[in-house]
Formats: structure tokens, sequence, C-alpha cells
């Protein structure tokens, strides 16, 4: 690393800012001064709508449900990976990866085709008074597709390269196979876990694709924040919309700086872990 | 504790770590597990730990079957190579891990664990670091407070897998010395495994070689070192010289008597004892001579190409002269050298005092006296 010295150097850093105010800081300072250019009383008035604290609610109530579940989710399939050996475990990993590498509208495609009311299954759900698609279960179930992955992606490296040995330890020890996990394994991945529950959260608030395909977009019904954006902006309710996507984007960056938060303190701990000990070997050897 | 395995047999895959293991520890003991990587050691240790299951064969602690006791109930402490400290917990709370694990009708209450964990911590003279984490202290102590947590719940029977293995040599040596007087402290079974001949030699009651899943000898570091029971643990135990060679049963040099043949270099055999055809002979350093003239039992000349004169033995590094030997390396007291008066690239005559015979298919073959 060096301070930029010649002309090309600075200009180069200068394209890099010019670049990010245009694509990345100029729309976001638009979302927000387009929501209040009509006054406070038009984005309270916005808020106060029924059908905007119902996609409010909505968007809640999937992060809330997709959050513990993927978090469970991820837990289970990291132990799994990385403390056992068995057939297809690497096919597993490859696995874990389909949410990311397909798109999140194929996926609701895919559910509809599975659970809506033209399938046998979705069929005879509906003969027992069950609707998941065109309604919030749908919407949860994927919105989970979607965010499964991250917990598990976060937390599979980590633990491949904190090994079993601690956990070895303390079976050996007496602890229980719950204990272990409770004393040695979550202390070791809370940070990681963490961080998981953060992107899996920011990406189930936001989830567009997926949801809108499940959606039916019923008003006040099945309508989650983004999906509500979009239709406030067809109805040319600017304020409203900019009002929602205000709304979004502050949860955004508020995740940001958590997530920045605990990137830190895993940085920290793993400075920590990798102090030089010449300087130490020194002192204190058996007599 | 007294530990017994009966036929251990363990595969992984294809591949098989451990063939039929038959052994029996006394109580008490510290006892080596020596053998290369990959001579199933490691394997063998954390079956008797729990941490592994073998394919077939039985565990038996004091005679009682433990094969299938869970790892928790086994009352093992075990000691890793790569140390596994809670790195969350401070020095204090792992060596008292294994006390807070008990059941409640046997766990001793916080003052009594206190005064335990603070005993422990001085026997491995490290009681001012108790408010530490791991990564703040160097490697040999980590490796004491690994030690410490694991005698904290009175184990039957201490396990270390390479505990030295992942320390400086100097460290290393000070450790082991310590283990050793550690032991004697507290004489709890204790097995340990290493790759290490000289630590295992230093360090164990009883050495048990290992060699590709098999046990190759067990006895006390001196008879495993002078009575090798096969060609692996001779060769594995020090360093050796091979002397490749024929065996010539009815020499005409030699008034039709057997002789041993490679090139000029030739040495008298015994009548009877040893097969014709390819012969080689195993010579440790320190087992041979030098002179200024060949004997009429042995004909080996040498130059002299390396010579290394610190210490109290004078190491020499010697090549064949007219047959064929890869660098010798022979061993001299120091008067013996001065005596002599060797320097570089002169030429002597090699006199080995003891010779270990390989037979062609790798047997160990009788011991010949030259001189």
């Amino acid at each position: 690393m060096q301070t930029p010295r010649s002309l090309l150097q600075w200009s180069l850093v200068l394209l890099a800012l010019a670049l990010t105010v245009l694509l990345l800081v100029l729309p976001l300072v638009l979302i927000f001064s387009k929501a209040l250019g009509a006054g406070w009383e038009m984005v309270a008035l916005n808020l106060a709508d029924s059908d905007m604290r119902h996609a409010i609610w909505l968007t809640v109530l999937a992060a809330l449900i997709t959050v513990p579940v993927n978090l469970v989710f991820g837990v289970l399939l990291a132990w799994c990976v990385t403390r056992y050996e068995f057939r297809g475990r690497k096919f597993l990993t490859t696995l874990i990866d389909i949410p990311f590498a397909m798109s999140p509208v194929v996926a609701g495609l895919c559910y509809l085709v599975i659970y809506g009311i033209e399938s046998r299954l979705g069929g005879w759900l509906y003969d027992h008074d069950i609707q998941l698609m065109f309604a919030w279960p749908g919407i949860v179930m994927v919105t989970i597709f979607v965010t499964c992955p991250y917990v598990a992606r976060v937390l599979i490296p980590l633990m491949e390269s904190q090994g079993s040995d601690e956990e070895e330890a303390a079976l050996l020890l007496g602890a229980s196979g719950f204990k272990t996990f409770l004393y040695v394994t979550l202390p070791n991945i809370k940070w990681a876990l963490l961080y998981g529950v953060v992107i899996t959260n920011a990406r189930a608030v936001g989830e567009f694709g997926a949801v809108s395909v499940v959606s039916g977009s019923i008003r006040g019904q099945t309508l989650t924040l983004p999906l509500h954006v979009e239709l406030l902006h067809q109805d040319y309710n600017t304020v409203g919309a900019f009002t929602a996507a205000a709304l979004l984007a502050s949860m955004a960056m508020l995740t940001l700086v958590l997530k920045t938060i605990m990137e830190w303190r895993q940085q920290q701990r793993i400075t920590n872990g990798n102090v030089d000990h010449e300087n130490v070997e020194k002192e204190a050897q058996p007599q | 504790m007294s530990i017994t395995l009966d036929n251990l047999s363990k595969t992984f895959g294809s591949y098989q770590a451990l063939e039929d293991i038959s052994l029996s520890l006394t109580g008490g003991e510290l006892v080596g597990l020596l053998g290369p990587s990959g001579s199933g050691k490691t394997t063998l240790l954390r079956i008797i730990a729990g941490l592994e299951k073998a394919d077939t064969g039985r565990v038996l602690f004091d005679g009682k079957d433990v094969t299938n006791m869970p790892v928790q109930q086994r009352k093992v402490g075990f000691v890793f190579q790569q140390y596994a400290l809670f790195r969350h917990m401070t020095v204090f709370d792992n060596v008292g891990f294994g006390l807070r694990m008990l059941p409640r009708h046997e766990r001793p209450d916080r003052a009594a664990r206190k005064a335990r964990i603070m005993e422990l911590l001085e026997l491995v003279q490290l009681e001012q670091l108790a408010k530490r984490y791991p990564a703040q202290l160097s490697g040999g102590q980590r490796q004491r407070v690994a030690l410490a947590r694991a005698l904290a719940v009175n184990p039957s029977v201490l396990l270390l897998d390479e505990p030295f293995g992942a320390l400086d040599a100097k460290v290393r040596k000070e450790l082991r010395r310590w283990l050793r007087r550690l032991h004697e402290q507290i004489p709890v079974t204790s097995v340990f495994v290493t790759h290490d001949q000289e630590e295992a030699m230093e360090v164990s009651d009883q050495v048990v070689v290992m060699s590709q899943g098999r046990i190759e000898q067990i006895g006390a570091p001196r008879q495993v070192y002078e009575e090798p029971a096969s060609r692996f643990v001779f060769d594995f135990l020090g360093h050796i010289n091979a002397l490749a060679g024929q065996c010539n049963l009815a020499c005409a040099d030699s008034g039709g008597r057997p002789r041993w043949e490679n090139g000029v270099a030739w040495l008298a055999l015994p009548d009877s004892g040893c097969p014709s055809g390819e012969l080689t002979f195993y010579m440790r350093p320190h087992e041979a001579q030098l002179a200024h003239s060949p004997t009429d039992k042995a004909h080996l000349p040498v130059v002299v190409e390396e010579l290394s004169v610190f210490g109290a033995t004078v190491k020499l590094e010697l090549g064949a002269v007219g047959w064929h030997a890869h660098a010798l390396e022979v061993e001299l007291p120091r008067d013996d050298f001065l005596a002599l008066g060797i320097e570089r690239r002169q030429q002597l005559f090699l006199r080995p005092l003891r010779l270990q015979s390989i037979t062609a298919n790798g047997a160990l073959g009788p011991v010949i006296d030259p001189t």
C-alpha cells in the first residue's frame, strides 16, 4: 500500500470515487430526498396507510420466520458437512449453493408448480383448506429457499478451519453432545453465526423476484415492502413509493452497519488468535 | 489401571490402519507408541480413548470390556498435538471444564473446584497465568495447560497424541523431561504417541514400535535398541550403515571358508548360519573401529570424507574405496581418533565390532563378530 503519487494514480482514485457517488450514493440520497420532498406530513400519511402497514408487517413476519429456520438449518448443515465424513458430502456442499446460482424467479415458479392449486399436492392441500401459494405461507417458503445458504456458507469455512479437536476434548472431559455444542461449538462460531443471521435477514427483507411470483400481488394481503414499492410506483404515488423504498434502504443500511461491526469483531478475534508467541516462549518454562 | 487390547483391526476405506493388534499394558507405566507416520499409532490411541471405533477386537481397562463404552464415561485424559484448548475460555476455565461437566452429585462446589484448579496449575507451574487466554500463551505453556486440563478429573488413563510435536526442539526437550518427572509424581497409566525415537527412548518405561498397522516389538527402550526383533526396528531406531554384498560359501581365497564380498572388500564369516547369495549387514555408527591395516577377518578399505570433531565422540563420514556402499557413518571416542591421527582424505580400514546380518528376504540373520 502506498499513497497515490502521479497524476494518473490520482485520477484513478478520483474516478473510483466519482463512480461510487454516481452509482451508489446519489440514488440513495435521491430516495430519501424524494420521500421527504413533500414534507414529513406526507411521509406520516403514507406510513399510516393500512396497505403500507400490512406490507411492513408481512415483510417483518417473513423475516421473523425465515431467520430462525435458516439459522437452525444452516448450523445443522455446516455441522454435518464439517464434522462427519460420508458419501455425498461434497455433493451436499454443492447443493447448498443452488439458491445462489438460480434466479429467484425460477425458484418462485418451481414452488408455484409444486404447491399451486393445479398440482396434485396443491390440490390436496386446497381440499384440506390449506392455501400456500398466493398467501403469506408461500411468501415465507420462497424467502426461506432464497436465503437458506447464507448461514451455512459463513459457518462451513470457519468450522472447517477450527477442526473438531476442541469438541473431542470436551467429550473426553465428560461433556454430553449438547453441552459440547453449547459450551464449545457455539461460543467459537458465535460471531460468524450472527453475521450469517444479519445477511440472511437483509436478503429476506429485500427479496423481490421469488416473492412476486408466489404472492399474487393482493393489495393489503400478500404484498411485502419490495412489492409494495413497485405497486405504489405504478400508481404514480411517488412519495409513497419512495417512503417505502427509504424504509427498505434504512433497514439495509442498518444491516450494513451491523455487518461491518461484526466483521471487525471477527477480524479482532482472528488477529488475537494468531498472536506471535516468539517473545512469550521464553518466560515461565518448567523448572 | 491396566490396558488390554485384544485383536484390534481398523480400516479406513481400503486402507488398513490397524491389523490385528493385541497388547497388554501394565498399570502405572509410561508407554511410548513409536512409529513412522501412517503406522497407525494415532488411530490406536484414539481407539483406546473411544474417539474412534475399531472394526473388530476389544479394549479392556483393568479387565473390564470398555469397547462399547461412550467416550464420556471412559475417564480418559487426552492431550492433543495441537493442544485443543477452548480458545474462548481462560486457562482457569479450561482446566476447570472437566470438573464443571461432572454430574451434579459428583461435582465439587465452586470453592473446591477453584482449589483443585489452582493445585493443578501449580503442578504445571502456570498459576500466575490463570486469567490468560490460550492465544496469549506460548506453545509449551499451552501444552501444559492441556495436560492440567486432562488431569483435572483424575483420569484412570492418560493418553498423549504427539504431545510435543508442534513445539520447537529446545522446548520439546525440556517438556519431555518434565513429563517424565510429572509421571513419577502422578503415576497414572500413560500412553504417548511419537515418531521421534529419541523422545520415546528417553521418556518411556516401555516402547511399542509400530509399522504399517502392526506391532513390531514391545520392550524396554534399551531392549528394543540393543535387541531389535525385526529389520524395521533395527532400521528405525538410530542411524544404521548398510553393507550390501554377496555371501560366497566356499571362497578359494580364504581356503574354502565362507566370505562376504563386495568389490575388493570382504569379511570372513562363521562356518554356518549365513545363507549363500545376497547378504546385507547393518552396523551402528558406534559399533566399528578404524585402523591403518586390515585384519585377517575384515578387509574394508575406506577414505575419510568428512569429520566433525565436536563433542566427546568424533563423527566421521567414510567413503568406500574399491567397493560399493552409501556414505558410512562412524563414531569414534575422541582418544581413539587422536591416537590414529586421522585427517580428511586419509585412507584407512574399517573394523566392524558387531554386524547384524539381513538375509535376502529381509529377515534378521545371525549377528557376526568380525574381530
